[in-house]
């Protein structure tokens, strides 16, 4: 029992050190969004507190923060939501019914193919796509490639996750008599709830974070928070204050979706179980 | 890539637009000496608050309008590219980077200003930073005789910072020549308190401040002889003396691992009264006269770049010229025209220097702005802007610059000696200009 | 011949499989066919603007023979890029995993705070933690050798010192990424039969040997899907480098995605860079196919022993 109790401490110094080492340096950055640029660049860690970067970010002429942050909600959540539904029905057909060998080889070799070119070589094509139909600039563009560019890594991350799934559970429910739209939904979907939670969340963040994307098919009105951010990384002056104030406003709004999002999910889905 | 996908060719697109501007045109004839709306393509900047003051006053002035579409620094040339290869382009007035300029200007993107209107010609007194206002399109670079371009819209050039608190201590001078440079900087380090000299010797930049010390020595790059030759030169002699300048420098009296210094750590060092020296351009001497920002308000000044033996001085241009692209209407382009020329005018400089801005113009003197000590860069920024150069005049610029950029670092960071630098760069440098059809003659080997 | 008709059913179940399908195929076609394609035919292209239009000149493989002949960054890249997946990759599915293993044993409280902490980098915008970590990393002033002073140690220079700066690289992808990992396998776990585990803990004398033949084998369709991903995206890594170093000191951090960014997108050469994309493309399929066939060996050989 002591030897138990003792590599268990042991765990849990491992763990909140670890917890430390990321906690740290995040607190440190987010501290920077109430600190003046010369403490944050002489690495001050105790210093005058100012709100003076909130105010640049929010109140400053060239700078609409809220609607870049409203912007990144909409095409965060629209593309997030277009990327699940599609992978998850695909994953299940692809996993556990009886598809053409070829169309699966073709579907997730075209998918992962797609997904290992560096997005900067293909920004290019696609703003002249979307600029040749007049939708440039719109939330439309930017919700879809936000949603192909990310559907491979969710469509191969809720293939192993439907690929956990006993077996024998959805053989039987088709020996029951079960169409295979009723297995998914009855059997499968509620089952991988797990995994569709994280395919979720890091599609969510993957949509959140995107830069590359974003900044070749947003207009001024479509703008989403990482390009905001950027902006103040300036060519002879990196804003770190309002970068932390700008990176401080848009992780509370992402961990909060993710959190409620997942909480959503759970219920929603339990609640269709119990069913 | 770009124009295969497009239905329609640029041609009858822009007819079409030409000729739907001309009934409106005509609809709003009535309201004469107004111009149409335009849009400009500009990027975030420590200067674009003085830049948005002037575009309100010439708003206030005139009734015209003037959209700012404001980009991160890092996505405005590929939304220029976007813009202006375009059948049609979002922007009337791009803003372009002296990096970008040879890019642009050698696609064939931008209506020369004398098309616009016939026989405009830049006002006098607007600095062309080394001729990169106009383009010669039969020899491929920068000329006088070119067709004339752009309006500069931010007069960025580099300048010597000195601390002047420092400078009093220990009773330097500014210095006039590279050795006094060298000289001030070992009597700083060796006081012990800051680095004598702050290099900026990033691979991604090396190239742009190495510039200065190589035409300050009587060197290049290379030469344009004629059209479709050039001549490498980069590993001349006097090249050898500039890089060994810049190395010595970077190394005997600054900080340690210079290989990796960009423009944030020589700001960051300058501001804090850690470095005494630095080359660096002129727009950071805003941030190092903000006390949220500096330490050192007050006790920055600027000077001209030290001379080379033969008594040269040359400093790298980092300037702004503001173009007008080919696909959009006439009228807008004439617009677009009409307030650059507005905003190049004598006053209008004056008050965008008050406002924050660089200026563009040569002429603008400490009396021009009452001898207000916060306007102390302006004589220094004159004097070396009239010393201005673009390194690299063609249009292959930044695959010339990536290409060499490597070795002068490793010079840097002493994985290359400095004449070993010099040969792998001509030999990179005669690689890059062969492959876009130059026949070209090199040096021998250091 | 009445029973080769379809059913009712049958039809429903094809119409039901082309409709689960149609979406994803869709959404490729539309928005994928032709950037792919289109950057494999200009690998074979010089493409120059003159009179703001395009002019295409076919290469041939011009551009592949460039890389493979004269071509010297890039390979620099290569090596460094896949030392880069190597480690950064194993140190954080290592990492990820023990910190899924631990949070899952950790009490509800602990576990819902952990799980909001380890989440936190990969929420930060990439070039948040490319300039903040700069600041950290930096050598005057930065907090990691502040922290090394206070311990009575000399001041290291973290991105400027051409031995340590991949180094410093990696670790702050690590940093970044782990949390990655993390939630794919806390997710893994999560899904695991609960009934299994506890029959397996009634077998094996110690939690080593229940997680090395219990848990792993079980888990292993999330950890391959989540190493195939982290490769592949440690293979396009970018902002980091971009932001700490921007491939120096001299070649130090070069990387594949930042040869090609250089390239394709600031030298405007896109028939070059996109071959390179295309050489790296078809580097990372062929190392996927031998991880996956040795994978296959493997297990073979395992299951002709047992």
């Amino acid at each position: 029992m002591t030897l138990r109790l003792g590599s268990r401490i042991l765990a849990n110094t491992v763990v909140w050190g670890y917890a430390l080492v990321i906690l740290g340096p995040t607190l440190w950055v987010l501290s920077n969004a109430f600190k003046f640029k010369i403490d944050i660049i002489t690495g001050a860690t105790i210093s005058p507190f100012t709100w003076i970067n909130f105010h640049e970010l929010l109140f400053s002429r060239q700078s609409d923060f809220l609607t870049n942050l409203l912007n990144s909600a909409v095409i965060g959540i629209a593309s997030t939501a277009i990327v699940i539904v599609v992978a998850t029905m695909a994953a299940f057909t692809l996993t556990c019914l009886n598809v053409r060998p070829w169309v699966r080889w073709a579907l997730l070799g075209w998918a992962l193919l797609f997904h290992m070119l560096p997005t900067l070589t293909f920004v290019g094509s696609w703003y002249l796509m979307f600029s040749s139909v007049g939708l440039h600039g719109t939330y439309f563009a930017v919700i879809m490639t936000h949603a192909v560019h990310n559907l491979p890594m969710a469509l191969f991350l809720m293939m192993s996750f439907v690929g956990a799934l006993p077996r024998e559970l959805i053989q039987a429910a088709r020996m029951d008599g079960c169409s295979y739209g009723q297995v998914f939904w009855r059997i499968a979907f509620p089952l991988v709830r797990g995994g569709m939670i994280a395919a979720t969340a890091l599609t969510f963040i993957f949509s959140w974070s995107d830069f590359a994307i974003s900044l070749t098919l947003t207009s001024r009105d479509t703008m989403t928070v990482p390009v905001a951010i950027a902006t103040f990384a300036q060519e002879y002056d990196i804003r770190y204050g309002e970068m932390a104030a700008g990176t401080l406003l848009s992780i509370v709004p992402a961990l909060l979706l993710i959190l409620l999002g997942q909480n959503f999910i759970v219920r929603g889905l339990l609640a269709g179980a119990v069913k | 890539m770009q124009s295969f996908i497009t239905p329609f060719s640029r041609r009858s697109m822009l007819r079409a637009c030409a000729a739907a501007f001309i009934v409106a045109a005509g609809a709003g004839a009535a309201l004469a000496q107004s111009q149409p709306p335009i849009t400009m393509a500009i990027n975030q900047s420590p200067w674009l608050n003085s830049f948005v003051a002037m575009v309100d006053e010439y708003e206030k002035e005139t009734g015209n309008k003037v959209e700012l579409d404001v980009t991160p620094f890092g996505g405005l040339l590929e939304k220029i590219r976007n813009s202006v290869r375009g059948a049609q382009g979002a922007y009337d007035i791009v803003n372009v980077n002296s990096l970008w300029l040879s890019e642009i200007y050698s696609g064939g993107f931008l209506a020369p200003l004398g098309d616009v209107q016939a026989g405009y010609g830049l006002p006098e007194g607007v600095l062309t930073y080394g001729d990169t206002t106009n383009w010669d399109a039969e020899a491929g670079t920068f000329a006088g005789g070119g067709a004339l371009m752009g309006v500069p819209v931010n007069g960025n050039v580099q300048v010597l910072y000195y601390n002047t608190d420092i400078y009093a201590k220990l009773g330097l001078q500014p210095p006039k020549t590279w050795d006094e440079l060298l000289a001030n900087a070992q009597a700083i380090q060796n006081e012990g308190e800051a680095y004598g000299f702050v290099p900026r010797a990033a691979r991604d930049s090396i190239v742009y401040n190495f510039t200065p010390y190589l035409f300050s020595h009587d060197a290049a790059f290379f030469r344009i002889a004629g059209s479709g030759k050039a001549d490498v030169v980069v590993n001349s002699p006097e090249a050898l003396k500039a890089l060994e300048t810049y190395v010595k420098l970077a190394t005997e009296s600054g900080p340690p691992g210079p290989g990796n210094i960009a423009q944030g750590e020589l700001i960051q060092l300058l501001a804090t009264g850690k470095g005494a020296q630095a080359i660096a351009v002129i727009a950071a001497w805003g941030q190092l006269e903000d006390p949220n920002a500096s330490r050192v308000v007050g006790k920055i000044d600027a000077a001209l770049l030290p001379a080379g033996p033969a008594g040269t001085v040359a400093s790298s241009a980092g300037h702004w010229v503001a173009g007008i692209p080919r696909n959009v209407p006439p009228e807008k382009q004439k617009a677009a025209l009409a307030f650059l020329d507005w905003f190049a005018a004598k006053e209008r400089q004056v008050d965008y220097v008050r406002a924050g801005g660089v200026p563009v113009r040569g002429d603008i003197t400490g009396a021009d702005l009452g001898d207000d000590a916060a306007f102390r860069f302006i004589g220094a920024y004159s004097q070396n802007a009239q010393h201005a150069v673009m390194g690299l005049p063609f249009a292959q610029a930044a695959e010339a610059s990536d290409a060499m950029a490597l070795s002068l670092n490793r010079a840097v960071i002493g994985e290359m000696t400095p004449a070993q630098a010099l040969n792998q760069a001509a030999a990179d440098l005669a690689g890059v200009l062969e492959r876009n059809g130059f026949a070209v003659t090199k040096l021998p080997d250091l | 011949m009445i029973s080769n008709e379809p059913s009712y059913k049958e039809r429903r179940n094809k119409r039901w499989i082309a409709i689960s399908l149609l979406p994803a195929v869709a959404l490729f076609i539309v928005l994928t066919a032709f950037p792919v394609v289109n950057l494999l035919a200009l690998s074979f292209f010089h493409v120059e603007w003159r009179e703001a239009t395009s002019a295409f000149s076919f290469v041939g493989l011009d551009n592949y023979h460039r890389l493979f002949s004269t071509e010297k960054v890039f390979w620099d890249g290569v090596r460094n890029t896949a030392f880069f997946a190597v480690t950064a990759v194993s140190c954080q599915m290592v990492l990820g995993f023990s910190m899924a293993l631990a949070v899952r044993t950790a009490g509800s409280y602990g576990r819902a705070m952990l799980t909001g902490i380890f989440l936190l980098p990969i929420v930060v915008p990439p070039i948040v933690i490319g300039t903040m970590w700069r600041l950290i990393m930096g050598r005057e002033f930065g907090l990691a050798n502040m922290l090394l002073r206070l311990l009575g140690l000399g001041p290291v220079d973290w991105l400027g010192n051409p031995d340590i700066a991949l180094a410093s690289v990696i670790f702050v992808d690590i940093w970044h990424w782990t949390p990655f990992v993390f939630l794919l396998m806390l997710a893994g776990l999560e899904s695991l039969d609960g009934e299994v585990i506890e029959a397996a803990r009634m077998d094996t004398r110690s939690r080593c040997q229940q997680i090395r033949h219990v848990v792993l084998p079980m888990m292993m369709p999330t950890i391959i899907v989540t190493l195939l991903f982290r490769v592949i995206l440690s293979f396009k890594v970018f902002d980091e480098v971009y932001l700490l170093t921007s491939g120096g000191p001299g070649t130090a951090t070069e990387v594949v995605n930042f040869s090609i960014y250089r390239t394709f997108f600031r030298q405007d050469q896109v028939g070059y860079g996109s071959a390179m994309s295309i050489v790296t493309l078809f580097a990372i399929t062929v190392v996927i196919i031998l991880a996956r066939g040795l994978a296959q060996r493997r297990a073979a050989q395992r299951s002709t022993v047992s």
